[in-house]
């Protein structure tokens, strides 16, 4: 519990699967709370005994259901079954009593419905409790409108109810527009980042050759501290560590034979592939997320400049002040990228230059927008010709 | 165990600020539409009926709305200045939204009208900033309560039974709970994006800087700046030439190699009073030495070719790194923390050397904690020095590296 409540806290540190698990979990809490009070609240409903232990039994087996589709990791279904619930509860209780707090319901369900955030939930399930609403609002006037009530009094309620939904719902559309960009961005810096580590896992790993090192995967004495380790978590959490052991084992062949060569061995069991397959993210003998979050873990202990505003400004028309320097920036950027080492051979090294084939191609690029104006690769066409004669190194100016 | 986790690289706070200020904008936009709407549809109520005195109902009320408008355009007029406005703007507008709906409900003393401070808890929800949250419950709860005790026949509760009254109040209770509940989570959730996006930022800022060094450490030089600044001057001259103006640049180069060389933005002030913070600023900014920004540019872009991303991409988690991936069995989430420990013990030629307590901290106390299974982390909480000493038997003290 007292984890749960952590994790609660620090929800903005988990992933969305993570989030939603917790969504379900607190969901069933407030479920679990209000179908425990329909027990009490029955008495005054107006159903016979039979339909009320009917609906209470359902209602104790539709719990029950969705605590075994949450052990069972199926999320997405114990979501919609929560919705389905709540919006039960709602028809139990709007039906049951004329009392004016079971016109609240409409708007527990539809809270329930946006806490999801989930549009095409929210369209189905959202859509079918405001019209309910609507039905109700309509069909029970007498408990809801008093005899000195404002003219029209009926309408206010249809027309807020609408309103509630109409506003969550453009609130929903607008975050999911929000959330796809911002999942872009991320996605796409960690592609980037992704590309760097790949030349820096190559950089480190001939660094590591320089000094006659073995590979990480390869050191017996890494292999040793990593059983032995695994041996001692193995034992507080099962009763040997022998199965993880045997997962070290396959890990380690991994390195050694390939994936692919597991995948297509017959005599491999289906189980042990699909171990291994989940092990290639992990692996040390290529730019893996294992490689990844070990690269990024060393970066926290680099030293960096202050933070400023422009710290993360990689476009040159917002980088230089003026007309000046929007013609130096470019002119520099060309330097760099016809002289130095940036891109790979064809040994997947990075020792390559970029060609001007290659950087003309680059500034023509759809890519080229975020870092260049349309008036630098305007400037950089029309003035290609000086750009490779006194900028491109030696051995490609056309002198 | 520090119960507030930090983040990896600290310029996370700084940036995920600037994200919200992106956004906050439009947010407070949209706010804005929702208020002139409310106001727009009872306004048009009041009048259609004729129900409603003109001096001390109708009047009042469109002055009431009037000045919260206003205060939102002047606020959005200001922001762009100073986003400190957006801020300010968020919890004024709440207050408002709040006062006008309670006072619509004095106005039309019908339990119909009650429900518009639901409206408003919708409307002020768009800001999904905490301390709005809790003040939206605040007036609700507040207002909730007001009407029950002082005024229930605002609610059709005088001469009811039991059953309506203990029913309105634990209902009303249940939802304004699950309402706050959806709030907190829905403004978290918001934050893991704002964070991780920051967090790759950063880890994009970093690794460029890194990639640079180590291309330094294996070339064994870097570039050559005074061959860039001969080059980039016999350019500009030519530059000059073909359009048949004078050579403008030349100071500028001037100023931009002694930067490259060392030279201290005093020195440079001294020596060029006539230029602005502003214009040092961004020459600065185009030097090509170590760590400058217009090389992390060229780093980038030399490295952006080909990038493209599919839709299903944008959903998957996949490229969330962590090690407690739900989809791996318990066996897999534990190897893959051991392995990252050990790797972290014995250390990378070309990376900085970490130490025992530094490890500990930044694996306990940072957004690691959450990439490592729960089960693993508590058993490495309790027994880091056994980690460290069983490591140190094979690797000694210092890693082997």
């Amino acid at each position: 519990m007292k984890q749960f409540f952590r994790r609660l806290m620090d929800t903005e540190f988990l992933p969305m699967s993570e989030v939603r698990k917790i969504k379900v979990i607190l969901v069933m809490a407030f479920l679990l709370l209000i179908a425990v009070l329909s027990v009490p609240f029955s008495i005054f409903f107006t159903y016979s005994l039979a339909v009320k232990i009917i609906v209470i039994a359902a209602l104790v087996i539709g719990y029950a259901l969705m605590i075994g589709l949450l052990q069972l990791g199926k999320i997405l279904p114990a979501i919609h079954l929560s919705i389905i619930y709540s919006i039960s509860l709602t028809l139990f209780y709007t039906q049951g009593t004329s009392g004016i707090y079971a016109y609240l319901f409409f708007y527990i369900s539809l809270t329930i419905i946006i806490f999801y955030q989930e549009l095409y939930s929210y369209l189905l399930y959202g859509t079918l409790v405001t019209g309910i609403g609507v039905w109700y609002i309509i069909t029970h006037q007498a408990a809801l409108v008093m005899a000195t009530d404002v003219p029209g009094a009926i309408y206010i309620y249809v027309i807020i109810l609408v309103l509630f939904y109409l506003i969550f719902l453009i609130q929903i559309l607008y975050n999911e527009k929000m959330y796809t960009d911002m999942n872009y961005d991320w996605v796409k810096i960690n592609k980037m980042v992704d590309k760097y580590q790949e030349d820096t896992y190559i950089y480190l790993d001939e660094l590591r050759k320089q000094a006659k090192k073995p590979a990480l995967h390869e050191d017996t004495d890494f292999q040793k501290a990593v059983d032995e380790l695994i041996v001692f978590i193995g034992e507080q959490v099962k009763e040997s560590g022998k199965d993880i052991v045997n997962v070290f084992d396959l890990y380690l062949y991994i390195h050694e034979r390939g994936l692919e060569k597991i995948l297509e061995n017959e005599e491999i069991s289906v189980a042990m592939k699909k171990t291994a397959n989940k092990l290639d993210k992990y692996l040390l003998n290529r730019r893996t997320d294992m490689i990844s979050m070990i690269l990024n873990f060393f970066l926290q202990f680099k030293k960096t400049p202050e933070y400023d505003p422009e710290r993360y400004q990689y476009n040159l028309g917002k980088l230089a002040y003026d007309n000046d320097g929007q013609i130096i920036a470019v002119a520099m950027l060309f330097q760099y990228l016809a002289r130095e080492v940036t891109g790979k051979d064809e040994w997947d090294q990075v020792r390559k230059v970029l060609s001007l084939e290659e950087i003309d191609s680059l500034f023509s690029s759809l890519e080229a927008e975020e870092f260049l104006t349309s008036a630098q690769v305007a400037l950089f066409k029309d003035n290609y010709d000086l750009f490779v004669k006194y900028l491109a190194k030696n051995s490609e100016r056309k002198e | 165990m520090a119960r507030h986790k930090f983040h990896m690289f600290p310029e996370v706070d700084n940036y995920r600020e600037t994200l919200e200020i992106k956004r906050l904008r439009v947010k407070n936009i949209l706010v804005l539409i929702f208020i002139i709407i409310m106001m727009a549809t009872t306004v048009s109520y009041m009048l259609i009926t004729g129900q409603f005195n003109m001096k001390t109902e109708v009047i009042p009320f469109i002055v009431g709305y009037f000045i919260v408008i206003v205060l939102n355009f002047t606020c959005l007029a200001y922001g762009g200045d100073n986003y400190r406005f957006y801020l300010f703007n968020k919890y004024l507008t709440t207050i408002g939204i709040f006062i006008m709906s309670i006072a619509l409900v004095f106005i039309f003393q019908s339990p119909s009208a009650i429900t518009a401070l639901f409206i408003a808890y919708a409307i002020t929800a768009f800001y999904q900033d905490i301390k709005g949250i809790l003040l939206s419950d605040a007036f609700l709860l507040f207002s909730i309560v007001m009407f029950m005790i002082k005024y229930p026949e605002f609610m059709n509760m005088t001469n009811t039974n039991l059953e309506n009254i203990f029913g309105t109040v634990i209902f009303f209770v249940a939802f304004v709970l699950i309402l706050t509940v959806s709030s907190y989570i829905i403004f978290k959730q918001k934050q893991f994006f704002y964070n991780q996006i920051a967090l790759s930022k950063e880890a994009e800022y970093r690794n460029i800087d890194l990639l640079t060094d180590l291309q330094k450490t294996i070339e064994g030089k870097d570039v050559d700046i005074d061959d860039y600044y001969v080059g980039l001057n016999k350019f500009l001259e030519a530059f000059s030439q073909k359009l048949g103006i004078e050579n403008a640049f030349k100071d500028k180069t001037a100023i931009m190699l002694e930067m490259e060389k060392g030279a201290n933005r005093i020195q440079i002030r001294e020596k060029h009073p006539e230029l602005s913070d502003n214009e040092l600023d961004s020459l600065e900014s185009l030097l090509i030495g170590p760590g400058r920004q217009l090389r992390k540019v060229a780093v980038k872009m030399s490295r952006s070719m080909g990038l493209h991303i599919k839709k299903r991409e944008i959903f998957s988690e996949t490229h969330f790194k962590s090690f407690n991936h739900q989809s791996d069995d318990e066996e897999i989430r534990i190897m893959a923390f051991v392995v990252f420990y050990v790797a972290l013990k014995r250390g990378f030629i070309g990376l900085p050397k970490v130490g025992d307590k530094e490890i500990y901290n930044a694996v306990v106390n940072t957004d690691y904690f959450y990439f490592i299974d729960p089960r693993v982390m508590s058993i490495y909480q309790k027994n880091s020095e056994i980690f460290a000493t069983i490591s140190d038997d094979h690797f000694g003290k210092k890693g082997s590296r």
